[in-house]
């Protein structure tokens, strides 16, 4: 007997893998026409993916509304910069990046999870606000204007580097990064601790009866999508070379849902593909007109009422059937 | 006579709500490879017994005593991890996922913790385990089917599966055969018959019929206190039972 879940797992992993050609095509395609602008804007587009895929990981599975996840985003962009411009290393800045998201989702886990639902999407609301406003008002990180001057940098990975100010090179880097983040998630969520967050989300009070203190699982849960959405911020200065407090707002947060609700929610990869597209959707309109926020809300509608299972659920039933066949062979 | 310790040991157990006595004051114990059958009109607080046992409400006094050790007041993961195990009266499973994976959840607790963070397909006895209770409980055809889309009859019999998965020592039913048909009910009474030759069960049942002949001793409770305790047809005859449950004496 095949595993239902397993199976919608691997069909994840061939979209991703649809994702990734599509990525290396684009990639050819940016090197050949020597495009900066569209290949700096795909690699925004992946950083935001991974920010969008630690909301997925807490939304979609956990069932916890978190609409404060740019504090994390936003923690690894402004921690990132600061650790590039003090020491100019890849390295550092992710080491750096990472010891912030394991203390501060910690400390904002312990916080948001003592309550539920509505309460719990406003504490973390509250929480990256306090963050927001507290970096805003802070001369030392550049307050309103953010932080800038984060230097150009050659990622060493050993074998070979990776200059950030490469546009194929670091739009690569981050593609696999992003992947390495899905890898990651998808793995964790096909184990038994990944299950039982999908129990929480089904019933929360049967999963304390068969033996699990469902504290420690929505901890779990809200430290891994802390990290990813924390690395993913860490990205975003090597990209841009600065870190602004907007990346801390509320529309960064209530970006990334929408994004995940676009690409389908509990599917990991819909975060990624909803992602690509609602930067395509932002650039195409963006370049008609200004109000591209109306047509957004009016696309986000659209989706909510006819595709309640998002882009992704257009497509995967039919991959999970076809590989249940083929596995039963 | 050797003392044998009883599985489950209840002391002076009471909770109330504002004014109101929902338990009060009730002791017995539960005999090892028994079904021990707590019955009592509506109100009588046999489901607030329940969640006191179980770790759901911690009690203002008394104790409860799991093989002996004192586990009074903790919370039901610890009273899981501690042998006792229970279902509930409403149906609490988990409606969007399989049958087999409800079991697989509910099993995982058989393997090592170790286990929680490797591929699901790593926990071999938690599988074997699935595969038993499939077969056990009739339910091998509806593996793969999503349990909000089974019948009744067998959400509840699923219900019982989901909390017999840990291997408990003790297994608390909460009205296992409510809702059920006539047929289902019957089906239901040998299944927990068959049951107790391996665990020791406290059930829950407001068809007294039914736990005449089913169970070895009757708590019958009235109000929040415990008005009799005695095999089925000494409690049948109890005087104080009559008047509780027909209102004449």
């Amino acid at each position: 007997m095949r595993d239902a879940i397993t199976l919608q797992t691997r069909a994840g992993h061939w979209l991703v893998a649809l994702l990734v050609l599509g990525g290396l095509v684009f990639a050819v395609v940016g090197f050949a026409t020597g495009d900066t602008f569209y290949l700096r804007l795909a690699t925004e587009a992946l950083i935001f993916g991974g920010l969008a895929l630690s909301v997925d990981i807490l939304l979609g599975y956990t069932g916890l509304l978190s609409l404060g996840q740019a504090l994390y985003f936003g923690l690894g962009a402004y921690v990132s910069a600061l650790a590039l411009i003090a020491w100019q290393s890849f390295w550092a800045a992710i080491g750096a990046s990472l010891a912030a998201a394991l203390v501060c989702g910690l400390a904002g886990g312990l916080i948001a999870n003592r309550v539920r639902g509505v309460y719990f999407a406003l504490i973390t609301f509250g929480m990256a606000q306090v963050l927001a406003k507290a970096v805003y008002n802070t001369r030392a990180l550049g307050a309103s204007d953010g932080l800038i001057g984060v230097p150009v940098l050659d990622i060493n990975l050993g074998l070979f580097s990776v200059s950030s100010a490469s546009p194929v090179g670091f739009f690569l880097f981050v593609l696999a990064v992003t992947v390495l983040f899905y890898v990651l998630a998808a793995y964790l969520l096909d184990t038994p601790f990944g299950r039982l967050l999908i129990a929480l989300k089904a019933n929360e009070n049967r999963v304390l009866f068969i033996g699990y203190r469902t504290s420690t699982l929505r901890l779990g849960s809200y430290l891994v999508a802390a990290v990813i959405a924390t690395l993913s911020g860490a990205l975003y200065p090597m990209l841009r070379g600065f870190a602004s407090p907007e990346l801390l707002f509320f529309s960064t947060s209530g970006n990334a849902v929408i994004t995940v609700i676009l690409g389908g929610v509990g599917t990991l990869v819909g975060a990624l593909y909803g992602s690509v597209l609602l930067t395509i959707v932002k650039s195409v309109v963006g370049s008609w007109t200004e109000h591209h926020l109306i047509v957004i809300g009016l696309i986000f509608m659209a989706v909510v009422v006819l595709l309640p299972k998002g882009l992704m659920g257009l497509v995967q039933p039919a991959l999970v059937s076809v590989l249940g066949r083929g596995s039963r062979r | 006579m050797t003392a044998v310790r009883p599985v489950l040991e209840v002391a002076d157990l009471s909770i109330s709500f504002g004014g109101l006595k929902a338990v009060d004051q009730v002791s017995f114990a539960v005999e090892r490879n028994r079904v021990t059958t707590v019955i009592g009109p509506n109100g009588a607080g046999k489901s607030t017994l329940f969640n006191l046992i179980s770790g759901a409400l911690a009690p203002h006094r008394g104790h409860v005593l799991l093989e002996g050790r004192d586990v009074t007041g903790a919370p039901p993961y610890r009273m899981q991890a501690a042998g006792l195990a229970r279902s509930f009266q409403i149906t609490s499973l988990f409606f969007e996922l399989s049958v087999a994976e409800n079991l697989r959840l509910a099993a995982q607790v058989l393997e090592p913790r170790v286990k929680l963070g490797l591929p699901v397909g790593s926990s071999a006895k938690a599988r074997t385990r699935v595969q038993e209770l499939l077969s056990q409980f009739k339910l091998d055809e509806k593996a793969g089917q999503i349990v909000g889309e089974l019948s009744h009859g067998d959400q509840r019999r699923l219900e019982i599966a989901v909390a017999l998965a840990s291997k408990p020592k003790i297994l608390l039913l909460d009205e296992p055969t409510q809702g059920m048909s006539h047929a289902d009910t019957a089906d239901t009474a040998a299944l927990v018959r068959s049951l107790s030759n391996d665990v020791t069960i406290l059930l829950i049942e407001h068809d007294i019929g039914l736990v005449m002949d089913l169970s070895d001793t009757i708590v019958v409770m009235h109000q929040g206190r415990k008005i009799a305790e005695g095999a089925p047809h000494a409690v049948r005859a109890d005087q104080a039972v009559q008047t509780a449950y027909f209102g004449h004496a």
